[in-house]
């Protein structure tokens, strides 16, 4: 049997409600979802973070929203990103921005330099910032910075908070001041529902205009999951307190081995091991963690945050190097 | 008392400065006929000035393979073997084994890939060694990244260690204007892998690979200004900019264009100084090391410290595919002066495709 720590999903179920509210919705999976429960699902998603019904997007994922965004802007602006960044979105990017440039972030620390993404706003742009950021699990931005941004007219900002949840900071407070704000959310992560796949944009002024013509597409049994989880999210924070203290230990733990720990502040760690093939190893005892060498840089491994019994096994594969 | 071996290629890296792809061979005395002077003296003494071990006895090659620097420090030491006047792979190879024979625990040498190569024909997996990088070519990732590193390693050296690639110049593939490097073996390195360069990554031949040098070309060349002489360095991304040009580039070596002419081919330090000297207006266009990250003070020792200081920063064009830059943590210079080194430092934007470009830091 092998165990997932590669793809940054929940290892919690989510209640079981939540999982009937599914089941329920394949009763009439004959018809196309009802206008309403879309409604339902973006009164509710309003309401969890504070946000206006009509500036609340819903997607099959929140990456979807990223690559529009890139297909919108990319026309007359230049994208500015970071790297590494969510890769589906940063490979889209390259693939389709007109205009784009890359911030690379480094090790140790993998800090943003305010200074460079400043100089970089002299023209028209689109900056999409992954916060925290992954693989790194850094958290690249703050206040100060979010408003110099952003008090550039000819600037846009895309906050992607895929892991908000586990980082406990958002912007969301500044999309009313900042029109030239919006921000993408998942319920693939902290509510344990990657395999129904929810994402959502928090969209200022100029966004909110630009999305309206954003086609929705999503299934009977996600949306009465989802309406669900945000109606009873009480599993939610249990879970999140477990997952942020399990990465607490693991972490630690790894450092005790002599491995290279980045502290991060979503549901994963980045690590850098000196042994040789540490996935494919990892691999023939049935863990299966992220090799951030076939995109990145060498030697760098992203590791999920599982079930407490499943990172024991982890780490007693570990101490054995 | 650690037995350490220490035996330095003394003609290493000599062919850098005067354009030569190497010292192998007949090439040395090619290499001292245009002038070459040795380097490695500098790279081994740096290394050694900063071992603080006490507990290492040496076992060094004689003369300019390795007593003539160990004199100038404190270490105990014991001379290995005999050298005539002029030395080659056949000495290194006696010598280390020399060296086996008298139980060396760890050897330290100072070459480039050939070196790498002779030391791994008598070594194999046998004992360790460390890298001090002074050669030409530098694919291999034995090396540590400068002699401040390998001094590092030798400091902290534990017992554990790790296998490296032993990779030279595939000269068939180099025949047919393609860099690869070619695996030659493995050798016993420390295990601080941070301390030791990246294999180089062979050049991707995949079609959007090659697709992105286009519209890195493309990019260039729609922005190259009239009236400036423009320096390429070495590598397939070069070459690519100047296929579309419609010039034929030396694959390793260094070329100068004018106005999409070609006016100076296969350029070594004396060729480009005098080059600067006759244009006001230049730049030079370089592609990292793809692994390693490396742009100047590996693959292109033909770029002096007296040249990059005359070029200046601001006039330095850094190109490489976005498969390339995003797996490098930073860029890196190790041109044999810090004060050239630290002039080069800083962030830098490499164009990646057309109108795409990374910011990366320079180290």
């Amino acid at each position: 049997m092998i165990t997932n720590h590669h793809m940054n999903e929940n290892p919690y179920l989510p209640a079981k409600s939540i999982r009937d509210a599914a089941v329920k919705g394949m009763e009439n999976v004959n018809r196309y979802s009802e206008i309403k429960y879309f409604n339902e699902l973006k009164h509710l998603i309003g309401n969890y973070s504070a946000m206006p019904l009509d500036q609340i997007v819903l997607s099959p994922g929140s990456d979807f929203l990223l690559r529009e965004a890139i297909n919108i802007f990319s026309k007359d602006r230049k994208i500015i990103m970071v790297n590494p960044s969510f890769f589906a979105v940063s490979e889209y990017a390259m693939k389709f921005a007109r205009k784009l440039t890359k911030i690379q972030l480094s090790p140790p620390g993998f800090k943003l330099d305010p200074e460079l993404i400043l100089n970089e706003l002299d023209e028209p742009a689109l900056v999409i910032i992954d916060n925290p950021n992954n693989p790194t699990g850094a958290i690249l931005l703050d206040n100060n910075l979010l408003e110099n941004i952003l008090q550039n007219k000819n600037v846009l900002l895309l906050v992607d908070e895929a892991y908000y949840e586990f980082s406990g900071q958002t912007f969301a407070g500044l999309i009313k001041k900042y029109p030239n704000l919006a921000i993408t959310r998942t319920m693939d992560k902290a509510f344990s529902l990657a395999g129904l796949r929810i994402g959502y944009l928090l969209a200022g002024e100029y966004f909110k205009d630009q999305f309206s013509d954003f086609p929705t597409f999503l299934s009977r049994p996600t949306l009465f999951a989802a309406i669900e989880a945000l109606k009873n999210p009480e599993y939610l924070s249990q879970n999140i307190k477990k997952i942020v203290s399990e990465r607490a230990r693991i972490e630690e733990e790894l450092k005790k081995r002599g491995i290279e720990v980045f502290p991060g502040h979503a549901n994963f760690i980045l690590i850098k091991s000196k042994v040789p093939d540490f996935a494919r190893t990892l691999m023939d005892s049935g863990i299966r963690i992220k090799d951030l060498s076939e995109v990145w840089l060498n030697g760098f491994y992203r590791i999920s945050i599982g079930l407490p019994e499943d990172n024991d096994a982890l780490l007693s594969i570990i101490k054995n190097y | 008392m650690k037995k350490i071996g220490l035996i330095v290629n003394p003609i290493a890296g000599m062919g850098g400065s005067v354009g030569l792809k190497g010292t192998d061979g007949e090439i040395v005395k090619k290499a001292i006929e245009l002038g070459a002077k040795p380097t490695t003296p500098q790279r081994i003494e740096e290394t050694l000035s900063l071992i603080k071990r006490n507990d290492v006895y040496f076992m060094v090659a004689p003369g300019k393979m390795g007593l003539d620097y160990i004199t100038k420090f404190d270490f105990k030491y014991e001379v290995v073997s005999k050298i005539g006047e002029e030395t080659n792979a056949t000495d290194t190879k006696r010598i280390v084994q020399e060296m086996l024979e008298k139980n060396i625990e760890l050897l330290i040498f100072v070459g480039g890939d050939g070196t790498a190569r002779d030391i791994y024909d008598v070594l194999d997996l046998k004992i360790p060694v460390v890298g001090v990088p002074s050669g030409v070519k530098m694919f291999s990732p034995v090396f540590a990244l400068s002699p401040s590193a390998a001094a590092e390693i030798i400091n902290t050296a534990g017992n554990q260690f790790i296998e490296k690639e032993v990779l030279d110049i595939d000269e068939e593939a180099f025949r047919e204007n393609k860099i690869a490097a070619k695996l030659y073996g493995y050798l016993k390195v420390p295990q601080k892998p941070t301390f030791l360069q990246a294999k180089k990554e062979p050049s991707n031949v995949s079609k959007s690979e090659e697709h992105l040098k286009e519209e890195i070309a493309d990019y260039l060349i729609e922005n190259l200004e009239k009236e400036t002489l423009y320096i390429l360095g070495p590598g397939t991304t070069l070459a690519s900019i100047a296929n579309k040009m419609g010039l034929e580039k030396t694959l390793l070596g260094i070329d100068a264009v004018f106005n999409g002419r070609l006016v100076g081919k296969d350029l070594n330090e004396k060729g480009l100084l005098a080059l600067i000297k006759k244009y006001n207006t230049l730049a030079i266009i370089v592609t990292p090391i793809g692994g390693n990250g490396f742009i100047f003070g590996r693959a292109s020792k033909q770029f002096t410290p007296e040249v990059l200081r005359l070029i200046g920063r601001e006039n330095i064009v850094v190109v490489a595919t976005e498969d390339k830059i995003d797996k490098l943590e930073c860029l890196r210079v190790d041109t044999g002066s810090l004060e050239v080194d630290k002039s080069l430092s800083g962030f830098k934007k490499v164009i990646t495709a057309y109108k795409k470009e990374t910011i990366i830091e320079v180290r």
